[in-house]
This record gives C-alpha cells, sequence and structure tokens, in this order.
C-alpha cells in the first residue's frame, strides 16, 4: 500500500515540475511517467539490494535511457524528459534531516547524514552519465561511418 | 616601400564595399543566432545544446570557421569567410526562467533554420512567435506549487493532512515568489527568504492542527524549491566537456540547495 502510495505521489510530483517547467500536452504524460517509471525501477530492487546507492544509480541509469529513447522518437531534446523523471530521485528529505541535524548541533549525526545525501547525488549523476556517453558514442561512430561513405 | 602603401590603400573600392556589406548582413544574422543562443541558454538547456546549435546555425548561412564558447551567463561567437571576413559578438546572459517548452521550440527553429535557409525576416517572425507564446496561466501555476509539493510531503513518508498543510504553503511561496521577482533580489535572498517563512509557516500549521510533522511539511516545499534543472544539466555539462559553465552551475545549485534546506530547518530547530 505504501508502495502505491509513493509510485503515485512520484507520478504527480513530476508531473507537477513538468507543469512547472511548461512541458505541454502529451509529453506532460511522457515525463510523469518516467518520474514514475524511475520509482518503480528503485522499489523492485528493494528485495536484492538493500544499499540505497546502487538502487538510485541503477533508477538513473534506466530513466536516463528512458529520456533519451523518447527524445529521439518525439524528437525534442531529452532534457525535458530527464529533468522532471529525475526528481523522484533527488534526496530532498535526506537533505533536510543533514540540515536539520547541523541546526541543532549534532554534527556527528550531521556528517553521517551529510554523506548520504552526497552519495545518493552521485549515485543520480553517475547514472546519468554512463547511458548518455554511450548515445554519446553511437552517434559519433554514425556520423563517422555517413563521412566515411 | 611608398608604392606598395599606396598600392594597399587603393584597394578596388567596389570590392571593399562588397566586403563592407557582406560584413553587415553577417552581423545581423549573428545577432539573430545569438538570440536563438540566448533564450535556449535562459529557458534551460545544456551548454552543450548551445554552442552547437549556434555553430549550426552560422555554419548554414555560409560561416566557414566557427569559434563559440559559451558558459552559464555568457556566449561569445566569432565566425569568418572570406566574403566578409572575422565578425564576431559577444552577448551577456542574465535571469533564467526555465521553460522547456520554449526551448523545444527554439530547436524545432535552429532545425528548420538549418534544413530550410530561412531568411533573416522569417527567422525574426519565428522568433517573435516563440516569444509570444503564453505560459501557463497563474492559476495552473498556483496550482502546480501545491501539486509538487503535496506530492512530495506525501511521497517521504507524511500523512494525508502534511500534505494539505504542505499544498497550502507551496500556494503562499507561489505568491512570495512573484513578489520577489518584481523586486529583482538576488537568487540566493530569495531562496533564503522562501525557506525561512515556509518553514514558520509549517511550524504554525502543525501548532493550528493543520499537519502532524513539521519536518514532513517543510519536505514537500523542499522538493518545490530545489533547483532541478541546474542540478540535473550541470552534471551534463561537466561530462559534454563543458567543465567550466559545469562547475559554475553545480555550485551555484548546490549552495542554493543548501540555503533553502537551512532555511527551513534553522526555523523549524527554533520554533
Amino acid at each position: 500500500m505504501d508502495n502505491v502510495l509513493q509510485l503515485a505521489a512520484a507520478f504527480s510530483g513530476s508531473m507537477g515540475f513538468a507543469l512547472l517547467f511548461q512541458v505541454r500536452r502529451g509529453k506532460l504524460l511522457l515525463a510523469s511517467l518516467g518520474g514514475l517509471l524511475a520509482w518503480a525501477v528503485y522499489l523492485a530492487l528493494g528485495p536484492v539490494i538493500s544499499s540505497d546507492v546502487p538502487r538510485f544509480f541503477i533508477a538513473s541509469v534506466v530513466l536516463t535511457i528512458y529520456g533519451e529513447i523518447l527524445a529521439r522518437v518525439v524528437k525534442c531534446p531529452a532534457t525535458l524528459f530527464l529533468v522532471t523523471a529525475a526528481v523522484p530521485l533527488i534526496p530532498g528529505g535526506s537533505l533536510y534531516h543533514t540540515m536539520r541535524y547541523f541546526v541543532e548541533g549534532d554534527f556527528a549525526a550531521c556528517s553521517a547524514q551529510g554523506l548520504n545525501t552526497l552519495l545518493l547525488a552521485l549515485a543520480i549523476a553517475a547514472g546519468m552519465i554512463v547511458p548518455t556517453s554511450l548515445f554519446q558514442l553511437i552517434r559519433r561512430i554514425r556520423v563517422w561511418q555517413a563521412k566515411k561513405k | 616601400m611608398e608604392q606598395r602603401r599606396q598600392s594597399f590603400f587603393s584597394a578596388d573600392d567596389a570590392n571593399y564595399l562588397a566586403r563592407a556589406e557582406a560584413a553587415d548582413r553577417a552581423n545581423e544574422y549573428l545577432y539573430r543566432v545569438l538570440d536563438i543562443g540566448q533564450y535556449m541558454l535562459q529557458s534551460g538547456a545544456e551548454i552543450s545544446r548551445v554552442e552547437d546549435s549556434i555553430r549550426r546555425l552560422c555554419a548554414s548561412f555560409g560561416a566557414e570557421r566557427i569559434d563559440v564558447l559559451s558558459i552559464t551567463s555568457s556566449i561569445v561567437v566569432t565566425i569568418y569567410a572570406p566574403q566578409f571576413g572575422a565578425v564576431t559578438q559577444t552577448r551577456r546572459v542574465a535571469g533564467q526562467q526555465y521553460d522547456l517548452h520554449r526551448l523545444e521550440q527554439l530547436n524545432q527553429l535552429s532545425r528548420r533554420i538549418c534544413t530550410q535557409y530561412l531568411s533573416l525576416e522569417e527567422t525574426e517572425a519565428a522568433l517573435e512567435e516563440i516569444r509570444k507564446t503564453p505560459q501557463y496561466p497563474f492559476g495552473v501555476q498556483l496550482f502546480t506549487y501545491a501539486l509538487i509539493s503535496a506530492s512530495f510531503s506525501l511521497f517521504f513518508g507524511g500523512s494525508v493532512l502534511d500534505a494539505v498543510a504542505s499544498g497550502l504553503i507551496g500556494v503562499v511561496l507561489r505568491y512570495l515568489d512573484r513578489i520577489i521577482r518584481s523586486t529583482e533580489a538576488n537568487a540566493f535572498l530569495s531562496a533564503l527568504i522562501c525557506s525561512c517563512l515556509g518553514g514558520l509557516l509549517a511550524a504554525l500549521s502543525v501548532k493550528a492542527g493543520l499537519g502532524e510533522s513539521v519536518d514532513m511539511i517543510s519536505i514537500g516545499n523542499i522538493m518545490l524549491l530545489i533547483p532541478g534543472i541546474p542540478l540535473t544539466n550541470s552534471l551534463r555539462d561537466m561530462f559534454t566537456g563543458n567543465t567550466i559553465s559545469g562547475l559554475l552551475r553545480f555550485s551555484e545549485a548546490i549552495l542554493l540547495a543548501l540555503a533553502i534546506a537551512f532555511g527551513f530547518a534553522a526555523v523549524a530547530a527554533l520554533m
């Protein structure tokens, strides 16, 4: 039940950001589905991997592939899907708790939580980089082949 | 020596005029190209996309060599062709208004210019049309702020009451954002004001019985304010070789995120 609620919230949260950034009509739905997909991947990995960092990484890889493929299918910048779909992964809660500990003067808890926030952010970043670089490589190879002919 | 000098100055006048005229036209084209680049940057494009588009656009109107450098707040372009020599323009880019729909339109326009070789007038008309495309009305924006806040309050484990409180605070923050924007305060100040007021309202609404956890209400509003586009874009920038811009934007986004979380947490701890 909790999971269903989270998935629904991830969907509507992504849709909120898509609206905020002026995404229109059909793409609105696709962008929101991206957020749902990212969180679904994270949840599905739960029984297999217990640590958050690799789960965030894989979720980020999947959503980037989703974004890059969609960008080619509907012919628009991949940013549009990446930015909105990555929102549920942004460690806002963790960041808030880090700052909360900091303000309360509990520096041990603050640094532990801060490290966690940083690692999650890095996992998302690393997850985005892998597919993006691959797609770029494929494009370069295609351009190069076209030139050879 | 004297003779050489004379021959230099008595260059073929017609040829010289043609060249000056070509340079004028090149300058006008370049100005439009920079308009497109500027709007792209402002509506949330990555640096590599901006530079790439400018390069293609310049090539499409006949520049042989194109040197583009763009960082988050400035664009510098020098183009060269034998007909008009070297032409340089720079553009300072200030103020961002993330609009992915506009970005998409600009992207399409630049593709169209490159494939159909639009004239200067046609380009201008198309740009004007993009400029005129309306954004979502203010009512929808209010709903959007509420939707994001409420969703993420639930998402991070808040109750339904927390979500309602967070949503209402989101609406207040939209109004506050409008007021702050009109005073043109810098991003950090506006983030601090928004987050402190958000934290205060969260604490008050718990005291008034609307909502149960200050933390859960605040987290919904934090997700709303966190600079998501700059964060993702900065990473993409860094790993496509635009390290300077990536780092600039990344540090800006991190500082903003910290300021926002700090504002909420500080008020929550004080109350």
